[in-house]
């Protein structure tokens, strides 16, 4: 990279937002129970429900919402009786928007725009019949260049990554099996998690192949859901209810092409997100008690903790070992469960579950010491925090 | 009563690539057995997909050139879910490629003359043609001869 831009101004947001309030819908009991009826807005309106209770705020204090994969604002608005919001926003429902719900809420708030900002966030896929793969859409890249070669879904993508990586550096699939086998060893300790059964090696090698070299454990469920957080001032946090989770830093980055995989595995990206949150903060690597990473399927967690530096690329597939990743490892992974596991809610629930842990109120499988925590999201857009324990 | 190109269209079921205006010489050419992709005629710049205008110097001053037809298989997968209609049962898994092209861009397509157990990343291809129906012609890749 030539002409780095200075980046210290990041620190001006530095610990300024605390998440006050998270919610989400229940996601096993609803997994086992198809309601063709049920809407998106509706998830999210529980799960804002749940956010307002769990800050200890009333819906009048709300005065700012952005949502995601819920097609319009004003729905929304309308359901939780907000009529006059002074900060509002849409983002599309993609996984790598949850991260960027956070950020503008960040930004909002910090900058006076906004006193207290939900994120909500509704996704009735599972009802609805959403299979990720196979739409033909009109006059899109996808239905003029990949479908008629039978190209399609975003787990496709990633196999194609994946592939390439095999081939660079001899990765196998055995670390994939370690990061589907602690994900559904979290999701254990979870009660709200949809797959809480324990899997092991033989039955990740044994699981059919959805787009080959990946297999059915390396992909995200799909299941309905809501979740909601709840970003107010540093400064108000400390008047509610739970001990505040600062955003202490965070950053984007992108790498835009016409067909989705990079070369480098998102290296360029993700390098500069941790240069961002590592040099810009008071946190190194260390410093982390757990890292919540964006898991839509299994490499991209090892494209991710390669891109940050926690190990050299290529080296992923030697890094993720059971030690390391479980609960008591080095760096725990995706204590919750992770998309594979607890719930596809495309990064907000692991949100979610960092704020939990955060707040050292994650039960059975709380990680010890939890002050600092991370959550990444390889894609072409890119994002990375790090979350905080207010102590102050 | 239909004739036997009708019957063949008729069961060709799977998907097929809308032709705007500004793909049809891609469309046009891969009939005519010639792989060609745009290119700016003020900085040389080649790209795919189709676009408007280069999305380097951003003028719409541009052609379509023939390419070489050579490149290099990125990745590859083997398809084993069944999301779009068209694929017999036999056919599965299908293989899909991404191909990198000779003159830089990528392009998805698959791969023909060649067993799976014999393809790898980064093996030499070359384009080769199949005719779908009278407007349709996709490009494949098969090893370099």
């Amino acid at each position: 990279m030539t002409n780095q831009p200075d980046r210290s101004a990041l620190r001006n947001l530095q610990d300024k937002t605390a998440i006050v309030g998270v919610g989400t819908t229940e996601f096993g009991s609803i997994y086992r129970d198809l309601d063709p009826e049920r809407s998106a807005y509706e998830l999210g309106l529980i799960a804002f429900r749940e956010a307002l209770k769990d800050a200890g705020l009333r819906r009048t204090d709300v005065d700012g919402v952005i949502v995601s994969r819920l097609p319009h604002y004003g729905r929304m608005c309308e359901m939780i009786g907000l009529r006059h919001p002074r900060f509002v926003n849409v983002l599309p429902g993609e996984g790598r928007q949850s991260g960027i719900a956070l950020q503008y809420a960040a930004l909002a708030v910090a900058n006076g725009m906004a006193d207290v900002v939900a994120c909500i966030y509704g996704n009735n896929g599972r009802s609805a019949g959403a299979r990720y793969g196979g739409e033909n859409r009109g006059i899109s890249t996808q239905a003029m260049f990949e479908a008629p070669y039978g190209m399609t879904s975003p787990g496709a993508v990633t196999s194609m990554m994946f592939r390439r990586h095999q081939y660079r550096y001899g990765t196998t699939t055995e670390p994939l099996g370690h990061l589907a086998i602690s994900n559904r060893a979290n999701a254990a300790l979870n009660p709200n998690a949809v797959m809480q059964r324990p899997i092991t090696m033989d039955d990740y090698h044994g699981a059919r192949y959805i787009a080959e070299p990946l297999c059915l454990f390396d992909y995200c469920l799909i299941n309905d859901g809501g979740v909601c957080f709840i970003v107010t001032s540093a400064e108000r946090a400390r008047d509610l209810k739970h001990t505040p989770v600062l955003i202490h830093a965070t950053s984007q980055a992108s790498d835009i092409t016409p067909v989705y995989v990079a070369d480098d595995f998102w290296h360029e990206p993700m390098s500069q997100i941790a240069d961002d949150l590592f040099t810009h903060s008071d946190v190194q690597r260390d410093d982390l008690a757990f890292a919540q990473l964006y898991d839509n399927f299994t490499p991209t967690m090892l494209f991710t903790l390669e891109g940050m530096g926690f190990c050299e690329p290529g080296e992923g597939g030697d890094w993720i070992t059971p030690e390391r990743i479980g609960l008591r490892g080095e760096l725990p992974l995706n204590t919750g469960g992770g998309h594979t596991s607890e719930s596809y809610m495309q990064g907000w629930a692991l949100h979610v579950e960092a704020v939990r842990q955060l707040r050292q109120k994650c039960g059975d499988r709380q990680v010890d010491d939890a002050q600092y925590g991370l959550y990444a999201c390889a894609a072409p857009l890119a994002t990375g925090h790090i979350l905080k324990r207010d102590n102050s | 009563m239909t004739t036997e190109s009708q019957s063949a269209e008729l069961s060709y079921e799977k998907p097929l690539p809308p032709v705007l205006e500004l793909t049809k010489p891609f469309w046009d050419g891969c009939r005519e057995g010639i792989l060609q992709i745009q290119f700016c005629n003020i900085c040389d710049q080649p790209w795919f997909p189709p676009a408007e205008a280069c999305p380097r110097c951003l003028q719409d001053d541009w052609e379509w050139r023939p390419i070489s037809g050579h490149g290099t298989v990125w990745s590859w997968i083997r398809m084993w879910q069944k999301y779009f209609p068209g694929w017999e049962p036999d056919e599965y898994p299908y293989t899909v490629a991404l191909i990198k092209l000779e003159e830089g861009p990528y392009m998805y397509s698959t791969l023909v003359a060649i067993e799976d157990k014999d393809v790898s990343c980064d093996l030499n291809v070359e384009v080769d043609f199949r005719k779908v129906n009278d407007e349709i012609t996709l490009p494949v890749f098969r090893p370099s001869r």
